[in-house]
């Protein structure tokens, strides 16, 4: 080690101060809290003029959403809309939407899923389509996808897909174990058990402890709803005697043996579990097909029936995922994007398009399922599932259900919790309690108020 | 240093250099910019990110919001998440068990290649260091096919066999993850090892073997003692790896139900941050992690470095020896030269090159 003169250790030390007021400085003028701007109190940004020509970005993670982006370019030369794509959702899609927001720029559109919207409103990312005529349009939409996207009176996003549950099972399977698709989930238990009965490691379903999705959705098919709004404050009510009923009943499916929790549905060992046929069924949505289709070998063995209900009480079906197209809070042309995005979700050219050339979910549209999705599917054993399922899937639906503005760490807390079903016995009743304590902190951290309904 | 002329010759020949000082500084500059950029900055922000929160008023804060100074409540928040805390105890035993087995493992490897009987080593070092080329996410998406039941050759393999093996539960996905990261950097560390074997001189060895030392002989007692700056190194930076550990466990909770979002301490940041928006809490877990990190490196560091007693003790003497030479030096230099300024003096006495004349003359002063 040569040491360095003493000249230059000041030299170098004065660099460095240099460096780090120069930085301090920049990052105390920047210091404003991004999202601290509600765009929806500014004024309205006016629709171009005549003969001006709009160009409008779309982030989202539809595939080839270019292409229906081309069919509407071609024939709207004022309003032209260019596709970009972005990692889906949490895999780094808001990640890259959130810092763009932050830094005063981003796309015209982005696609945020209905339960991710509340978190956006959060960060004051979207723009109230209602003040730009959204409310004129809702007659075209799905009642249970239009309440998904309303909040204190605004509309925050467009429905493009959603996510309306089915019963998907493997006909062969169920004959072998002697059993019908349920139609209620005391049945589904008793053939769970029958199906245990084929053989060792077979199993009816999975549930999935590392992944809430499910759980939620069949507790918000019993009828809870777990987050609610009263004045300024949220109410968060996980502990209603719906959740409760749907964690025991788990509680007991676990216990018993009859669900295998190693992994999520359409996980690399579930696809090869239900290619060897040691999983008989999955409990999911509509785009499950899509999914379900890649089984390998399993054309013409697979059929889709009404999802299980709780019985007396709760709803036809429920839903998992689905997602709007948002206007995002520095759109320059949110009076044309909701223009485009009225044609990209309801016209049959539309729906047929995003059907077509990026494979979403169910179309929201109210009185059009599209073109492909009308006749019967070879894959599925020539059953025309979609008209015969789905359709009534997505009438009956919890309306009453909202998501909120913590969803991420509503789920993560949940997961988290649940895992400790399979790491500690921890039973799936005392999970979700402990899980709504976090996620009323959760609140508390984010400074909203927040109480419990009970 | 070189003076044309007596008295003012000393100013000028700091003057011509000055221009030598500044040519490294532009030299280094667009390094610098960006250093400042992508390093400096980022960590000013987080630290100050992590001194604040924000207010909301209205159910999305559409009424206002507004940031404050925290204090340490970050802090406070981040040390009383048991998950974390749990994470940060988890990531300790993970670096216990799995830093000396992959220390050990890469020297072993390292001797092996470099001993005398080696055979191909070029063709060998190239094949154990070809798993650091891959990815940390490919790694893991390659180990988790071998790890998954009903995919893996080896659960089916083990499971013909009678056994029952679970690679993902919750008590052996660590260790798996443990396995992963092992066969990633042992070749990697290996590399570090072989170059420091590679400049042991040729005479060591063969003075060795005239004294007799058999090849276990001449690796206990001669390479490993040679090459421990390189081991130092290596368990610095696996320490810090470590703490680091972020990829592989979140690419496996896909396939492993017992790895949560806190499993360890980057994957709790990574989640407060990014999937919470979280980013005061974020920041203070972050600076946590960097400062646990900066601990366990000095502790190690500072173990390793203390030297023998004997060695202590020869330190304290020569800088004994050093003063007394510079002091003697001083007397005898304001009395012969007079205007020579004795900061160059003592600039020079610290220099290498220096110092055995200092020495020579302190003896003289002293005789």
């Amino acid at each position: 080690m040569t040491p360095i003169p003493s000249r230059t250790v000041l030299s170098r030390r004065n660099l460095l101060g240099l460096g780090l007021g120069t930085a301090a400085a920049g990052l105390l003028a920047g210091c404003a809290v991004p999202g601290s701007t509600n765009v929806n109190k500014a004024a309205l940004v006016p629709a171009a003029a005549g003969g001006e020509t709009v160009q409008i970005t779309y982030w989202a993670w539809l595939k080839d959403l270019q292409k229906v982006c081309d069919v509407w370019n071609a024939k709207n030369p004022r309003i032209q809309v260019t596709a970009n794509w972005i990692p889906g959702g949490n895999a780094g899609g808001y990640q890259k939407m959130y810092s763009a927001l932050a830094a005063g720029g981003g796309p015209d559109i982005g696609q945020v899923e209905f339960r991710q919207i509340p978190e956006f409103m959060l960060a004051n990312g979207l723009v109230d389509l209602a003040r730009y005529g959204a409310k004129d349009v809702q007659s075209k939409y799905d009642e249970a996808a239009w309440s998904q996207v309303e909040f204190v009176d605004g509309v925050y996003g467009i429905p493009q897909d959603t996510g309306p549950m089915g019963f998907y099972y493997q006909t062969a399977i169920l004959e072998q174990a002697g059993g019908q698709p349920p139609t209620t989930w005391d049945e589904w238990r008793d053939l769970a058990d029958k199906v245990r009965g084929t053989g060792n490691g077979n199993y009816l379903e999975v549930f999935p402890v590392a992944d809430a999705s499910p759980f939620a959705a069949y507790a918000q098919q019993a009828g809870a709803r777990w987050f609610r709004t009263d004045g300024d404050a949220w109410v968060v009510d996980m502990t209603d005697d719906k959740t409760m009923m749907v964690a025991e009943f788990f509680d007991g499916v676990i216990d018993d043996k009859l669900v295998d929790t190693s992994a999520g549905a359409y996980s690399p060992g579930w696809y090869a579990a239900a290619a060897s046929g040691k999983i008989a069924a999955v409990t999911s949505a509509s785009w499950g097909d899509a999914l379900i289709q890649s089984v390998q070998g399993g054309e013409g063995k697979w059929k889709v029936a009404p999802m299980q209900t709780w019985g007396g009480t709760g709803y036809g079906s429920s839903s998992i995922g689905g997602s709007t197209a948002a206007v995002l809070a520095n759109a320059k042309h949110p009076a044309e994007a909701l223009e485009f995005i009225t044609w990209m979700t309801t016209s049959k050219e539309g729906v047929d398009a995003m059907i077509k050339y990026c494979g979403i979910g169910w179309s929201p549209a109210k009185d059009y399922i599209g073109k492909a999705r009308q006749q019967p599917s070879e894959w599925f054993s020539g059953q025309n599932y979609n008209e015969e399922v789905f359709v009534p899937s997505a009438q009956e639906q919890n309306l009453e259900w909202s998501w909120s503005p913590v969803t991420q760490s509503a789920f993560t807390s949940l997961q988290n919790q649940f895992r400790r079903k399979l790491t500690g016995g921890l039973k799936l009743t005392d999970a979700v309690e402990l899980a709504q304590r976090e996620i009323v902190q959760s609140f508390k951290d984010k400074g909203l108020s927040v109480r419990t309904a009970r | 240093m070189t003076a044309t002329q007596p008295g003012s010759g000393f100013r000028t020949s700091t003057k011509a250099t000055s221009a030598q000082k500044r040519a490294p500084w532009i030299l280094l500059a667009p390094f610098l910019a960006l250093f400042v950029l992508t390093f400096i900055i980022p960590i000013i922000s987080a630290l100050f990110q992590s001194f604040t929160t924000v207010d909301r008023e209205g159910l999305f804060g559409e009424d206002g919001v507004t940031g404050r100074f925290a204090g340490f409540d970050n802090y406070v928040t981040a040390l009383n998440d048991a998950g974390f805390v749990g994470s940060i105890w988890r990531m300790l035993l993970f670096g216990i068990v799995q830093v000396p087995v992959m220390i050990v493992l890469c020297t072993i490897l390292a001797l092996l290649l470099e001993s005398a009987s080696a055979r191909w080593p070029a063709f060998f070092r190239a094949v154990y260091f070809m798993p650091y080329g891959v990815p940390g996410v490919i790694a893991t998406i390659l180990w988790s096919f071998l790890y998954v039941p009903g995919l893996s050759p080896i659960v089916s393999l083990l499971q013909s066999m009678g056994l029952q093996p679970d690679f993902l539960g919750a008590n052996s996905v660590l260790w798996s993850i443990a396995n992963i990261v092992t066969w990633t950097y042992t070749g990697y560390n290996m590399l570090i090892i072989v170059a420091q074997l590679k400049s042991i001189p040729g005479e060591v060895y063969e003075a060795a073997k005239m004294d007799g030392a058999g090849p276990f002989q001449v690796a206990w007692r001669i390479q490993i003692p040679l090459i421990a700056p390189a081991l130092v190194l290596t368990t610095v930076f696996s320490i810090i790896g470590t703490l680091q550990l972020f990829a592989e466990p979140q690419i496996l909770s896909t396939v492993a139900p017992a790895i949560d979002t806190e499993y360890t301490p980057n994957y709790a940041a990574y989640t407060n941050a990014f999937a919470f928006n979280e980013y005061g809490v974020a920041s203070a877990q972050a600076v946590i992690i960097a400062l646990a990190a900066f601990i366990l490196s000095f502790a190690f560091l500072a173990l390793t470095n203390r030297a023998p007693k004997n060695e202590r003790d020869q330190k304290k003497r020569a800088k004994r020896d050093g003063l007394e030479a510079r002091r003697a030096l001083q007397t005898r230099g304001t009395s012969a030269t007079g205007s020579r300024p004795a900061t160059g003096v003592a600039d020079r006495s610290t220099t290498t090159g220096a110092a055995p004349r200092l020495q020579a003359d302190s003896k003289g002063a002293e005789a």
